[in-house]
């Protein structure tokens, strides 16, 4: 059988072969260059929207350590809060002692009344300090009114609220990144003047001294003792909150290298792929080239005379 | 037996017929490449013989007729698969045009920067009270923003170019019917019917040319003129000797004042805007007034969701002044109590609702006024965290625009959306470009000059005409020798 096969017919079907090959490998070699296996959503839709679902979750995963970061930027200056003031109770307990002490005698207590008054001062000041232009102890009120304040030697009131505030840290967990300051200089919600109002121990403590009166010195030295014990509570619950923050900063990072994984496997270019694509594609365009310029070189007018 | 006279004539139909049919190759091979040609044939036949008692005597050859190799039921499918096949590409070209950026799966796209917004909302849940990340937010919100716009705008000018392109081609339609309509005229008026050649190439040629322009179905009538009408049936465009003109206005109740395409065919008009399938005009319009379209109403929708949802959730708040928040997003006219206009509904897919979007001026201006407490307080930031909270889910508020999805699962069903679609009218064209090429091929084995053929041809008709030549010079020798030398 015999066909009739035009050199025009055979031209414009290898021009058609040598564009569509000219297209893959223009694709490739964009491939190749960007490092991307999808150039364009219609190269693969569905792995386009995956791409992004896993881009979202990545993005997601960075802000909740940031999050993170930041809970621990207001954790750790609280905590050293709380560890100042431990020192500072600590110093007090001993001057406590010595005021009980038989050979102290009444100059020695007045002489002591100087250091309480300081150290009074220097709690008042921590219980009022600021981090990132936050009042760090007046629960919401973060702006002020200054949560403690009182006279000089009269009891000291607290003028924030009772509020917590909470970072989202995942999307279903949170931390608290305060604590309200009665609750560490009370003892707890209303504690003002209780057993346990650090305060009220430190001015009893001092009255008892100036007084030379043992029995509210040993009454202000039982006071300190349950106000340590509550301030040592919330330093250990600062440091459990830290530890666990770094836990959960561990697994996320954790979780968000195997996501990105997960999205390069459908992003990225498979290199030997391409390039051996792009490789063969080359010969083929070579090849095309070469026989659509020979085709036309010899017809039957050559040897007519 | 004929006398030489007869043969002189015999001699002479021979030379005759081969020079004719010579002129035939030449016609050939001089339009080659002429695109619609078909090739063209001398059809000789033996004269009627001349009877002399019983002896049958041939008296020469005739060029009975000058015949076009042409197989007009292939040349109809190639005109309705063309249109098909501009139809898809056209479509394609323009999906294309968009999907990259619309499909931007990077940091900048538009999934990303709402993803950025919502970050911020969790990053001023850290710091209610600062004053920068409360102006961050701000920032955020309005790259948002322009980001949505910037893809919307980009949609609209593929709608514009599309409908810009509307009125050269009806204009170019509307020539071409005109002269397929003069061509047809020739066509019946032809002495014996098929022997217009010529006309009918060329008629073929312009109808190729109106195939990619615009759907149609072509019928080939009894006097060989062609009945012309659009894909969908709904308008003629040519019928024998007359054509009907496509007209393109403005008009008001389309998009932007966009083109409606009527057909005027005599005292009826009928609106065809929605019925051209195929060709660019189809593809160019179907790209106008429905496939763009549909992804703007996504954008529309997307934006519709968002901004109530924030809303409805920013007035439940309390801003850094322990008031009550107001609306973080306006959309030119007040809102209602789903966080939007009342005039953007579900109904009318949101219609505007991104462009219109800004973040609300006394907000902006005073980032104070962002309602990240959930009391009124400075330091609470419930409300910010439920604002962030907000892209996990799309919002649930009842009240508002419920979504049903998170934001970037509803824009990542957009972007899977356009490449679908892309990814459709790719392999439609390229399986259209094949079918083309491959019924091309038919028709070019049928109707193309070889010029191998034509060649041979040539020297067959040369060998023919000098055999010819050679005897009437040895009739000529005869009559020399009767009338000269018989007798001397």
């Amino acid at each position: 059988m015999s066909v009739r096969t035009l050199a025009t017919t055979q031209q414009r079907q290898t021009l058609l072969a040598l564009q569509r090959t000219k297209e893959r490998m223009a694709a490739n070699q964009t491939r190749i260059s960007t490092g991307n296996r999808i150039t364009r959503p219609s190269d693969d839709p569905t792995a386009a929207a995956l791409i992004l679902d896993f881009g979202n979750s990545i993005h997601a995963n960075e802000q909740y350590l940031k999050q993170a970061d930041s809970a621990l930027s207001f954790l750790k200056p609280t905590e050293d809060v709380v560890t100042a003031a431990i020192d500072q109770t600590i110093r007090l307990q001993e001057l406590a002692q010595r005021g009980l002490s038989p050979t102290a005698g009444a100059t020695g207590r007045a002489a002591m009344v100087a250091e309480v008054d300081s150290i009074r001062t220097s709690l008042l000041s921590l219980a009022n300090t600021q981090s990132q232009g936050k009042y760090m102890f007046g629960g919401t009120a973060t702006l002020g009114p200054q949560p403690f304040s009182g006279p000089a030697a009269g009891p000291i009131t607290y003028n924030g609220d009772d509020n917590t505030i909470s970072l989202d840290v995942t999307s279903t967990s949170s931390v608290n990144i305060n604590i309200p300051g009665q609750l560490v200089f009370f003892g707890s919600i209303g504690g003002q003047g209780s057993n346990t109002d650090l305060f009220q121990a430190v001015t009893d403590l001092r009255d008892g001294l100036a007084a030379d009166n043992t029995a509210t010195i040993q009454a202000a030295y039982d006071h300190l003792k349950l106000a340590l014990s509550n301030l040592n509570q919330h330093q250990a619950d600062l440091g459990g909150r830290q530890a666990g923050l770094l836990n959960l900063k561990d697994m996320v990072s954790g979780f968000n290298v195997t996501l990105q994984d997960l999205q390069n496997t459908q992003q990225d270019t498979d290199y030997p792929q391409a390039i051996a694509d792009y490789n063969t594609d080359q010969i083929i365009q070579q090849a095309t080239l070469n026989t659509m310029a020979r085709s036309n070189q010899t017809n039957l007018f050559d040897y007519l005379g | 037996m004929p006398g030489l006279n007869a043969s002189l004539f015999l001699g002479l139909s021979g030379l005759q017929a081969q020079q004719s049919a010579l002129n035939v190759v030449g016609h050939n091979i001089a339009n080659v490449n002429t695109p619609g040609y078909s090739r063209q044939r001398a059809d000789l036949t033996a004269n009627q013989a001349l009877i002399q008692g019983q002896v049958y005597f041939g008296t020469g050859v005739t060029l009975n007729a000058v015949q076009g190799l042409r197989d007009r039921f292939l040349d109809l499918q190639i005109y309705r698969e063309t249109s098909r096949q501009e139809g898809a590409s056209e479509r394609y070209t323009g999906i294309e045009a968009v999907s990259t950026s619309l499909g931007d799966t990077t940091s900048s796209g538009i999934a990303a920067q709402i993803q950025a917004f919502f970050q911020g909302f969790q990053e001023l849940s850290a710091r209610p009270e600062d004053s920068a990340l409360r102006t961050n937010l701000i920032g955020k919100a309005n790259t948002m923003i322009s980001g949505m716009q910037a893809r919307y705008r980009m949609l609209n000018d593929q709608r514009d170019n599309a409908n810009q392109a509307v009125t050269s081609l009806v204009t170019e339609v509307n020539t071409l019917t005109k002269q397929i309509a003069d061509l047809n005229r020739e066509i019946t008026g032809e002495l014996v019917p098929g022997s217009n050649n010529d006309a009918r190439d060329q008629r073929k040629s312009l109808t190729d040319k109106l195939s990619t322009l615009v759907g149609i179905s072509v019928f080939e009538g009894s006097h060989g003129e062609y009945q012309i009408t659009l894909d969908s049936g709904l308008a003629v465009l040519v019928s024998g000797q007359t054509s009907f003109d496509l007209k393109a206005t403005p008009d008001a109740t389309l998009d932007n004042n966009y083109y409606r395409v009527d057909s005027l065919m005599g005292t009826t008009t009928v609106n065809v805007t929605a019925d051209i399938r195929d060709g660019q005009l189809g593809g160019k319009l179907d790209l106008r007034d429905r496939i763009l379209v549909d992804f703007q109403q996504q954008l529309d929708t997307l934006a519709a969701g968002l901004a109530s949802q924030v809303n409805l959730q920013h007035r439940a708040g309390f801003d850094l002044n322990g008031v009550a928040g107001q609306d973080f997003f306006l959309s030119g006219v007040a809102n209602g109590a789903n966080g939007i206009p009342a005039l953007m509904t579900a109904a009318n897919a949101y219609k505007g609702m991104v462009n219109a979007l800004t973040v609300n001026a006394a907000v902006a201006g005073n980032p104070k006024l962002i309602a990240a407490g959930g009391i009124a307080a400075a330091g609470d930031n419930a409300n910010a965290k439920r604002l962030a909270n907000l892209q996990l889910d799309g919002g649930v508020n009842a009240a508002g625009v419920v979504l049903g999805a998170s934001y970037s699962s509803v824009v990542g069903t957009l972007i899977n959306d356009v490449g679908t679609t892309a990814q459709t009218w790719e392999a439609q064209t390229t399986a259209q470009e094949n079918l083309v090429s491959a019924l091309q091929a038919q028709r070019d084995r049928l109707s193309g000059v070889d010029l191998d053929e034509e060649a041979a041809n040539m020297m067959i008709l040369q060998r023919g005409y000098q055999a010819s030549a050679r005897f009437l010079s040895v009739i000529n020798q005869l009559t020399d020798q009767l009338v000269n030398e018989f007798g001397k």
